[in-house]
């Protein structure tokens, strides 16, 4: 990546399990992707796009800074 | 595993097993052209890798439906398409340099043969590099 480059992390993992234990594949049906995205995004793997991460916010019914976190490389 | 994968590992495998036999009969031989025989035995093959696909595709769609493994599921969404895209890109790579020694080979040799071996040996290695792109980022989670 270019300079500017940072890392992408979520609190998706920590969020199911406080909304009555979402499964990966719940969460993935609402939101329209398959329960293997939901993985790669939970571990950090896959950035999702903005329409996505909207999708996963509104599930839990927060703000998008509040499941997603941007954090800028040293 | 995906049906996804699953899907891709059939691909890979018949293209591997195909194309090995297709390579391992005509080489040997090899004269300065192409010979009826060889293209014959190409289409033959090419046939034979498509029926294995569509048989495949469907012992392996009805193995999920009965595992219920796609019922009601995206089958594909943006990861995929993501992930199918970067790997397209890795396998132009190879075809770019594939068709650039072809042509040289073309230039320098006689008859069409190695021409179009060098071609087509480029152009499986190509999808066989797409294909374990894709292979590579779906089991590393990406």
């Amino acid at each position: 990546m270019g300079k500017g480059a940072g890392l992408i992390t979520n609190g998706i993992r920590a969020l199911r399990f406080q909304h009555g234990e979402m499964t990966q594949q719940e969460l993935a049906d609402k939101i329209g992707v398959t329960r293997q995205t939901v993985n790669a995004i939970e571990g950090n793997k896959y950035s999702p796009s903005l329409e996505v991460a909207f999708r996963i916010a509104k599930v839990f019914g927060l703000p998008l800074d509040r499941v997603f976190q941007y954090e800028e490389e040293a | 595993m995906s049906f996804q994968e699953k899907s891709l590992w059939l691909l890979f495998v018949s293209l591997i097993g195909i194309f090995g036999v297709y390579f391992a009969s005509v080489l040997p031989g090899a004269g300065r052209n192409v010979t009826p025989g060889q293209i014959g035995l190409f289409a033959a093959l090419v046939a034979l890798l498509v029926v294995i696909q569509i048989a495949g595709s469907i012992v392996l769609a009805a193995a999920g439906k009965l595992s219920g493994s796609l019922a009601g599921r995206h089958d594909t969404d943006e990861r995929d398409r993501f992930i199918g895209l970067t790997s397209t890109r890795n396998g132009s790579y190879v075809l770019v340099v594939g068709v650039c020694l072809s042509l040289c080979a073309a230039l320098v040799t006689e008859g069409n043969f190695l021409f179009t071996h060098l071609l087509l040996g480029f152009w499986v290695v190509a999808q066989l590099v797409e294909i374990g792109s894709q292979l590579f980022q779906y089991r590393r989670g990406a």
